[in-house]
């Protein structure tokens, strides 16, 4: 079962990279996601009016992931429509979580070295130093982190069964998870009904045991990742039942393969 | 004849980017959601005239992004459709029919200014004090004709291109940071700063946060417009020398509806 779940993984990630241009992956997967960084610390610095970046460097490189773990695999199940496998995904006899789940893990093994990626420009760039952070801990935020964005991202992607403006959807979302995850300005000014919505979004928590690992803020690292990898858990459930909802409505009216 | 093929140009571009989910997104909720962002970014900054960066910036942002993905991004659609060779090679004239299509998308584009205005004043009851209306207007008329001329000129370059869809992703962001949009641009590493000198629209900007915070030295509003004016011109006459390039390069090639 574990060698089926790898090779439907692996097999998913060799589709997504097949067609693998250079220019893409330099002005797209690297360049803008860096540009975006680079922006929002220079935005920061002048309206916070600070030369510690620190906290948007590691905000900023959270929200890297975005390209792979929202707008990649929230429109999964839009592509396997496009390539004409929907339909063979939905009806085939196995387990549809455990090949969803698989589509998200190659992901975010990326989406992780994005992340790194992005804190080393910020310490570059921006003079943010690594020096006395834990690196296992740091890691271990990084991991738990991608795996609930990516768990968020195949939640995302069901409702592409059931809508055609996921483009809409996503970067709805890539701006909500700018404002509501802490990553550009602390969650505390927001007002109290916002600060649930925060509560409820990936990498909330993550940027917060981030920061706690850089000495900024209150709060025990553990327990934060545990809440994190519960909400990536609560994510997979919805996909789930959402899905069940959204196949029967697809088996009923026939349109799997409407576009 | 041009005059009523532009009319009629900037009418359907109008109906048919309006009618488009993610020009919407674009239009209406982006502006929404970039003015949240920068007045909980800008709210603490002890700025006087934040709410002149946050409305400004956030409706500009938006007004890019508008152009990036409909101005530039129309080519791309017209190839999709099939209709780019005939609207090239149509009697009209495909400058007349870009120009028509781009003004229609921009003088659309502008409603986003107005609803990052009108949400900073429902949202955070933060109006936007003009000192001087009537330079205001004259910046504005400027900024319109700045961004136009940009707009020909990367339209005219994603002709002979099929990564259109990459390319209007990737000049999102760093146009908004070398214009100046949402920070002044002398925050930028001197260098960089010379490319931000050499585009209208980082001098547009200028102009219209110098007629919102009150023009104390006439000259040297009338010095930047000049300065604005000639590089609009410049840019102006290389996309015309540009078009001819790639009038020929098209029909020589004959790839204009390869994707």
């Amino acid at each position: 079962m574990i060698k089926s779940f790898l090779s439907q993984a692996w097999l998913y990630q060799k589709a997504r990279t097949a067609a693998f241009d250079w220019r893409e992956f330099l002005f797209l997967d690297a360049g803008y996601p860096v540009m975006t960084l680079v922006f929002y610390c220079l935005l920061a610095a002048y309206s916070f009016q600070t030369t510690d970046l620190t906290q948007w460097v590691i905000g900023n490189s959270f929200l890297m992931c975005v390209n792979t773990c929202i707008f990649g695999l929230g429109s999964m199940l839009r592509a396997e429509r496009y390539s004409g496998r929907l339909r063979s995904i939905i009806a085939a006899p196995c387990n549809l979580l455990s090949v969803v789940l698989s589509c998200g893990l190659f992901p975010s093994l990326l989406a992780m070295g994005a992340v790194v990626f992005g804190f080393l420009v910020g310490s570059v760039l921006f003079g943010v130093s690594f020096s006395g952070v834990q690196i296992g801990l740091t890691l271990a935020v990084i991991f738990c982190a991608m795996v609930c964005a990516s768990c968020f991202g195949l939640l995302l992607s069901v409702f592409g069964l059931l809508s055609d403006s996921m483009h809409l959807i996503l970067n709805m979302m890539n701006y909500i998870l700018m404002i509501f995850t802490g990553a550009e300005f602390p969650v505390s000014q927001l007002p109290a009904a916002a600060q649930i919505v925060s509560s409820l979004l990936p990498l909330t928590r993550s940027i917060q045991a981030m920061n706690l690992l850089f000495g900024n803020g209150d709060g025990n690292i553990y327990i934060l990742l545990l809440e994190e990898l519960g909400m990536g858990a609560i994510y997979v459930l919805l996909a789930v039942s959402i899905l069940k909802y959204a196949e029967n409505a697809c088996r009923k009216a026939g349109k799997f393969d409407l576009f | 004849m041009t005059k009523s093929v532009l009319l009629s140009t900037m009418m359907l571009q109008m109906k048919q980017s309006f009618a488009r989910p993610m020009f919407q997104f674009c239009l209406i909720v982006n502006p929404v959601l970039n003015t949240i962002l920068l007045y909980e970014m800008f709210r603490n900054s002890g700025k006087t005239n934040f709410a002149a960066y946050v409305i400004l910036g956030a409706g500009l942002m938006a007004l890019w992004g508008c152009i990036c993905f409909s101005s530039a991004g129309d080519i791309n659609r017209e190839r999709f459709s099939g209709t780019l060779a005939l609207i090239f090679a149509a009697p009209a004239g495909f400058q007349a029919i870009v120009l028509g299509k781009i003004l229609g998308n921009t003088l659309l584009s502008l409603g986003s200014l107005l609803i990052s205005l009108a949400t900073a004043a429902v949202l955070y009851r933060v109006p936007l004090s003009l000192a001087d209306p009537g330079y205001f207007a004259v910046a504005l008329i400027g900024m319109i004709g700045s961004f136009v001329v940009v707009s020909i000129a990367i339209a005219y370059l994603l002709t002979l291109s099929r990564r259109t869809t990459l390319y209007m992703n990737c000049i999102e962001i760093p146009f908004i940071l070398l214009g100046g949009m949402a920070f002044p641009v002398e925050l930028l590493p001197a260098w960089v700063q010379v490319f931000s000198r050499c585009l209208a629209p980082t001098w547009a900007v200028e102009l219209l946060r110098m007629s919102v915070d009150g023009v104390s030295d006439t000259a040297l509003f009338w010095n930047k417009f000049a300065v604005m004016c000639a590089l609009s011109a410049v840019l102006a006459l290389l996309s015309m020398g540009l078009y001819q390039v790639i009038d020929r390069a098209v029909r020589i090639r004959a790839s204009l509806e390869v994707f």
